[in-house]
């Protein structure tokens, strides 16, 4: 045991230094590295765009009209996107930057609002879903045996599976003709978002444990969890982040899909549920095509966003990809 | 062909249905909600005059046997299976769920086979064509686009097809799988009925072939890499080979393989990846189906589809198991 003067002298200095050292040898080279890899930088560039679209919005749009009502910020431009709020149908124009849906929306306020809600939806799907999938990964691979069977028979069998369909069984069980509230649909989407990552993340790991490093540690006696988190996490994190932006793009897939059936979260604004709203009014018969562009081109963003910058972190789990390009 | 091999994969195939049709009969019944004492509850509440709904319910449910217990149920459901009963619609009473999929499931599978075969044939000759010709700079401009579209779910594709073909240029219809209203419509025997159909079906297909050309394209060209670097190929070009049966005798029949793996796996999911592309046209098919029984809990539809989806993948995975060693000599009947 140390004293407790040690403790509290010794990490001030060590965090200076640290903080200059992690500066020039992660940071920098890590800037140098991003310049090498477009997809990368493409897809964080287009995620950051519409992300900073978002914040503009909720600190901009319209707030001067609506100081008298006594919400939060959130609540302010959310009352924006409430139905019936304004004309109904109206087109594009200067009270109405995108106009209005046929139930009196104002579809620019939709938008600002539903990004969030579509992208929460699929970063705490993925969130579970990376997660149970990482244990797993690490219980087969650790425990091996009986338990590593009966994990890659249930992860091989689910991962053919239409995955919509159940998502559609499920949803349709759990609450018939009200729909599932946003919070929800993500847990809902997360019971099929594991066994992806947990395969990709198993067979990391055989091949990890058997590296160099890991022996090394075990033979100086570190103990397995200190190994998994010390030893192994540092160098499985590309892998994980991968597998997590991919579970994203997936889990907003399956969102807007249920959306789009109808077993969406019926009063929120979500970027899925605009679509359905278009699909069940017909819009496009009756010539509101200011209705549906938006959601759609926000959610090909997001998905060329996530599936570039999930191909640019392929590019830094596997090095060997970099030549081949 | 050994017969412990064929054995082996016709009962996986077994367990596989027997595992996806006993999920179909239990998700449905977590909640343990009565479909039907639900709409009866619903159509009372708008204002209608139904004064006995328990009764109805109970005679319901008395008659399809909802009042036995669990297991009871199930052994009657997995009879059912057997011999292929999927039950009746709640909804379309009183037409059986096997009537109601035969009317729509040809739509789809027709549409699904078309765009799958071509979007196969176009994207693996693309890939292995640009794998081949390195050099040729305007192949990898003609690609970008290509795969950056195989981000896009085929639905959200086909949304933008329709706004710019059928809202703005009116070149193709809004909806549906053949123009209504005109009298002895469908008539398969008529050739204006039948470049109609084709008409209508334009759009929903070439939003499924452009969306998947690029994953096509991308494996093949993986594969091309690989099989460029062969031994064999070396001995082509030393024996002074055409480049043309070169490329397709040594470099396509090799590099095939797992793009055969791929083809007949996407067989199987065919009709499920339709589903959404058929709600955004208004298609008549299975995916029509579905989302017209979604909203009214048509519990045994949705049941039936799934179940016929799942069947559908599994009889893919059974016969791509089993013509799989007539292709590739390499592999053992035994492994697996």
């Amino acid at each position: 045991m140390q004293t407790p003067t040690a403790i509290t002298e010794l990490p001030q200095s060590a965090g200076r230094y640290e903080a200059v050292g992690i500066y020039r040898e992660r940071i920098i080279p890590l800037l140098r590295y991003l310049r090498r890899n477009p997809l990368l930088i493409g897809g964080l560039g287009l995620l950051l765009g519409l992300f900073l679209c978002v914040v503009g919005g909720y600190l901009f749009y319209k707030q001067d009209d609506l100081l008298g009502e006594p919400q939060g910020v959130d609540g302010l431009t959310r009352a924006l996107s409430v139905p019936a709020r304004e004309r109904p149908s109206w087109n594009p124009f200067d009270d109405y930057p995108l106009g209005t849906d046929e139930q009196g929306r104002d579809i620019l306020a939709v938008m600002i609002v539903g990004t969030p809600l579509t992208l929460r939806i699929g970063l705490i799907a993925a969130a579970i879903g990376v997660g149970i999938g990482m244990i797993l990964a690490f219980l087969a691979a650790y425990m091996g045996g009986w338990i590593d069977a009966v994990i890659r028979v249930i992860v091989d069998s689910l991962i053919p599976i239409p995955g919509l369909l159940i998502l559609v069984l499920i949803a349709t069980s759990l609450n018939p003709g009200k729909g599932l509230s946003v919070d929800q649909m993500a847990f809902v989407i997360s019971i099929l978002a594991w066994p992806g990552p947990a395969r990709a993340i198993r067979s990391q790991v055989l091949v990890m444990r058997e590296r160099g490093y890991v022996e090394m540690a075990r033979m100086s006696g570190t103990s397995t969890i200190g190994i998994v988190f010390k030893e192994m996490m540092p160098n499985l994190s590309p892998y994980v982040l991968a597998s997590f932006v991919a579970s994203v793009a997936g889990a907003i897939l399956a969102s807007v899909g249920l959306e789009a059936l109808g077993l969406g979260p019926l009063d929120s604004p979500t970027l899925g549920m605009t679509i359905y709203w278009n699909i069940y009014t017909s819009s496009l018969l009756k010539g509101l095509w200011w209705w549906l562009i938006p959601p759609i081109v926000i959610i090909i963003i997001l998905f060329v966003g996530l599936f570039l910058m999930s191909a640019g972190l392929d590019e830094v789990a596997n090095p060997r990809l970099r030549r081949r390009v | 062909m050994p017969w412990n091999y064929i054995i082996s994969r016709l009962s996986m195939f077994l367990i596989t249905i027997f595992i996806a049709s006993s999920i179909v009969f239990f998700l449905p019944r977590i909640s343990g909600q009565n479909p039907l004492e639900e709409k009866l509850l619903e159509e009372a509440a708008r204002g209608g005059f139904l004064e006995d709904t328990d009764a109805m319910v109970a005679a319901f449910d008395e008659k399809y046997g909802f009042n036995k217990p669990l297991w009871q149920q199930y052994v009657k459901f997995m009879t059912g299976i057997i011999q292929f009963d999927l039950g009746r619609s709640i909804f379309n009473w009183p037409k059986t769920v096997n009537q109601l999929l035969a009317e729509t499931i040809w739509w789809t599978i027709a549409l699904g086979l078309l765009t799958l075969f071509f979007a196969f044939i176009v994207g693996t000759l693309m890939g292995a064509i640009l794998e081949w010709k390195r050099n040729k700079k305007f192949l990898m401009v003609l690609m970008s686009p290509i795969l950056t579209l195989s981000a896009v779910p085929f639905y959200l594709f086909g949304l933008v097809l329709l706004l710019a073909f059928s809202f703005v240029w009116s070149l193709f219809p809004l909806f549906g799988g053949y123009s209504r209203g005109v009298a002895g419509w469908p008539d398969w025997s008529n050739w204006s009925f039948i470049g109609n159909v084709l008409w209508h079906a334009t759009l929903p297909a070439l939003s499924v072939v452009l969306v998947s050309l690029g994953g096509w394209a991308m494996g093949m060209r993986g594969m091309m890499v690989t099989t460029k670097g062969e031994d064999y190929m070396l001995q082509a070009e030393a024996k002074g080979l055409p480049d043309r049966t070169m490329f397709f005798r040594y470099g396509i029949r090799n590099a095939m393989l797992p793009q055969m793996t791929g083809l007949a796996l996407q067989l199987g999911l065919i009709v499920s990846g339709l589903v959404l592309v058929e709600v955004v046209f208004s298609y008549p098919g299975v995916g029509g189906l579905l989302v017209q029984a979604i909203p009214r809990s048509d519990h045994a539809v949705i049941q039936g589809i799934v179940f016929v989806l799942a069947l559908g993948t599994a009889l893919a995975t059974l016969i791509l198991d089993l013509i799989y060693p007539l292709i590739d000599a390499r592999i053992k009947y035994t492994e697996g």
